[in-house]
């Protein structure tokens, strides 16, 4: 693909926390003559829908339109990826993803078929983990943060569902968007009152809501300017219970990990029933309400070729540094008390303990202690977990070096590659 | 209905600010930044004051030490609600005006916390790192982000004293 900066994605590799917070006030980089970027950064109200699939473009298209649109403008984007999870910006992958699951892609139902690719994205954004594909539109609203709410571009969304004849669509208290699923209708309502519907029913004693999800919430807020985007389930063949979204979203190491940052709130979640493009037109037009009606440009690829920063953007983006590297300071522990809740085929060895604390994926401290209070975890420090190495290499060089028990190596090594894996051992490099 | 109430609380205004740069801020800093630095006492004590940005960061500037503590103020910490997470700078970062000096992140929002003057990272609150809602509880004084060694302590006239800095939250509302 033609973005001249991707070859250099491997001098990202030393990205300190420093280099990547301060830096300088954003500037419109690429060829005065596209008129993309002079539409961008000269029209008060714009409107976009992406033809691209790949999460990685999508989210840095995003991102320009929020570095360089002007201040006082409104902006809509559509778009749909292909299947991808995307955690928040201040997540922990090992604790919201089942990374191996994640590798392995969505099996494809018949032989002839390749398995379909899943890939990871760390967003800039902030909130929880989740899962996108063809059936799921993604819609981006950016406006000046001094007349934002987080409600107000949600309730633009439950506008155009409802336009689409989904009367049970409203907001919830998380500003994600719901479907009431009482049976009978409960309650006369306004029916401009976007928080509530005819189904709405109190919170049960038991917190019980009688909703399920269809869209979820996350902002970025910068130099006075508010992002807003959500996602929107229609017609994802992946939901269901033991669907491989649900699988996903498992994360084995989970119950084993303390971090800091952010965590997922689950929800169940469920399907729209509707077409995109049917979704993508009323969402266009209830944006054109709320602002002015616009010609949507439709924008792919070729704007890697217009903008230098958002090259830069992605290709940072795709980095292991960023996806794995950003990851908050977190704790995994396992212990002679925890080690029952061990998923199946996985055992701690009798008396062992296990202990990694990392912060930025730095390993600063480590211990994996044998029966005999034996420490194993000397190669380790100064390791890096988005790093190109496995635990059972490092953990078997150990063991021929310091002639240890094999097959007490061998379960702490598989513990550690099955609920702590390092993206080498997953198969990931840098893209 | 009381739900409904509770949902407009919820959705308040966040980090307000003036659409358009410029104009006022930009007035001040021609009007009152000296064409060199100056020693007068009048001037020193006017900057040892607590300044203030339209992003709603503050900074308190020791003159003696010719440091300042940067953070948020008590406006922009009950805008972003619960922040559940800092994020901090590395020591001895060199900063321009406006870049960003760190992050929050509050009610599924990650917001940038922009520098106020020119200068190099020389402190950072840790407290932050386990305590996040320090700065709910204190925005202005436990819950400072970072010290900032300044390049030219003028920089600070071209920013809002607390006067001119309520007047200015004043006119964006009661959002809060």
């Amino acid at each position: 693909m033609p973005c001249r900066l991707q070859q250099h994605a491997g001098l990202l590799r030393n990205l300190t926390v420093s280099n990547r917070v301060a830096h300088p006030s954003p500037r419109v980089s690429g060829r005065a003559s596209s008129s993309l970027a002079n539409h961008i950064a000269n029209n008060t109200v714009q409107s976009y829908t992406s033809t691209s699939d790949d999460p990685f473009l999508n989210l840095s298209f995003e991102h320009q339109l929020l570095q360089a649109t002007p201040l006082d403008s409104a902006i809509l984007f559509l778009y749909i990826n292909r299947p991808c999870v995307v955690i928040g910006r201040n997540q922990n992958p090992w604790a919201e993803v089942n990374l191996h699951a994640l590798a392995a892609g969505i099996p494809s139902r018949s032989s002839h078929q390749a398995d379909v690719a899943v890939d990871l994205v760390r967003r800039r954004s902030g909130g929880g983990t989740v899962f996108h594909d063809q059936g799921n539109v993604n819609w981006t609203v950016i406006s000046p943060a001094s007349t934002f709410t987080r409600d107000k571009h949600v309730e633009m969304v439950v506008r155009a569902l409802r336009a689409c004849g989904v009367e049970r669509a409203r907001v919830n208290e998380r500003h994600d968007i719901v479907l009431d699923t009482t049976n009978a209708p409960a309650r006369d309502t306004d029916s401009l009152d976007t928080h509530t519907t005819r189904f709405t029913v109190p919170r049960t004693a038991k917190g019980e809501e009688n909703t399920v999800k269809v869209s979820g919430s996350a902002y970025k807020l910068t130099r006075g300017r508010a992002l807003h985007h959500g996602t929107c389930l229609l017609q994802s063949p992946h939901l269901g219970r033991g669907g491989i979204l649900s699988q996903l979203l498992h994360a084995p190491g989970k119950d084993f990990i303390t971090a800091k940052g952010v965590e997922s709130v689950r929800s169940p979640v469920t399907n729209v029933g509707i077409a995109p493009q049917r979704f993508m037109d009323a969402v266009k037009r209830t944006f054109g309400d709320m602002y002015t009606q616009s010609q949507a440009t439709m924008i792919g690829e070729e704007v890697t070729e217009d903008f230098e920063s958002l090259c830069k953007g992605m290709a940072e983006m795709r980095t292991l540094e960023w996806t794995f590297g950003q990851t908050p300071q977190f704790t995994f522990a396992v212990d002679s008390k925890s080690a029952h809740r061990l998923p199946e085929g996985l055992a701690l060895p009798q008396g062992a303990s296990l202990l990694v604390e990392a912060k930025h994926a730095a390993i600063q401290q480590s211990k994996f202690l044998l029966r005999d209070g034996k420490d194993i975890s000397a190669e380790l420090h100064d390791q890096n977990l988005a790093g190109t190495w496995t635990w059972s290499e490092k953990l078997h060089d150990e063991r021929r070096s310091k002639n240890l028990p094999t097959e007490d190596v061998t379960q702490i090594a598989d513990i550690l590659d099955r609920m702590l894996p390092t993206p080498a051992s997953l198969g990931f490099d840098s893209r | 209905m009381a739900s409904r109430t509770v949902l407009s609380a919820v959705a308040r205004s966040v980090a307000p600010r003036l659409a358009i740069q410029g104009g006022a801020r930009n007035a001040v800093a021609v009007a009152a930044r000296p064409a060199y630095p100056t020693r007068s006492f009048a001037s020193a004590s006017r900057l040892a004051a607590k300044r203030f940005t339209e992003d709603h960061e503050w900074i308190d500037y020791d003159e003696s030490s010719k440091k300042g503590k940067v953070g948020i103020t008590e406006y922009a910490a009950n805008a972003l609600g619960d922040v559940v997470y800092v994020e901090l700078p590395a020591v001895d970062t060199e900063v321009s005006a406006g870049d960003a000096v760190g992050a929050v992140e509050s009610v599924k929002s990650a917001s940038d916390i922009l520098t106020p003057v020119s200068g190099k990272v020389v402190g950072i609150n840790s407290t932050l790192e386990e305590k996040p809602a320090t700065i709910n509880k204190s925005p202005e004084q436990d819950g400072w982000i970072v010290e900032l060694e300044l390049t030219d302590a003028a920089e600070l006239e071209s920013l809002m004293d607390e006067a001119k800095y309520k007047s200015f939250t004043e006119e964006l509302g009661d959002d809060h």
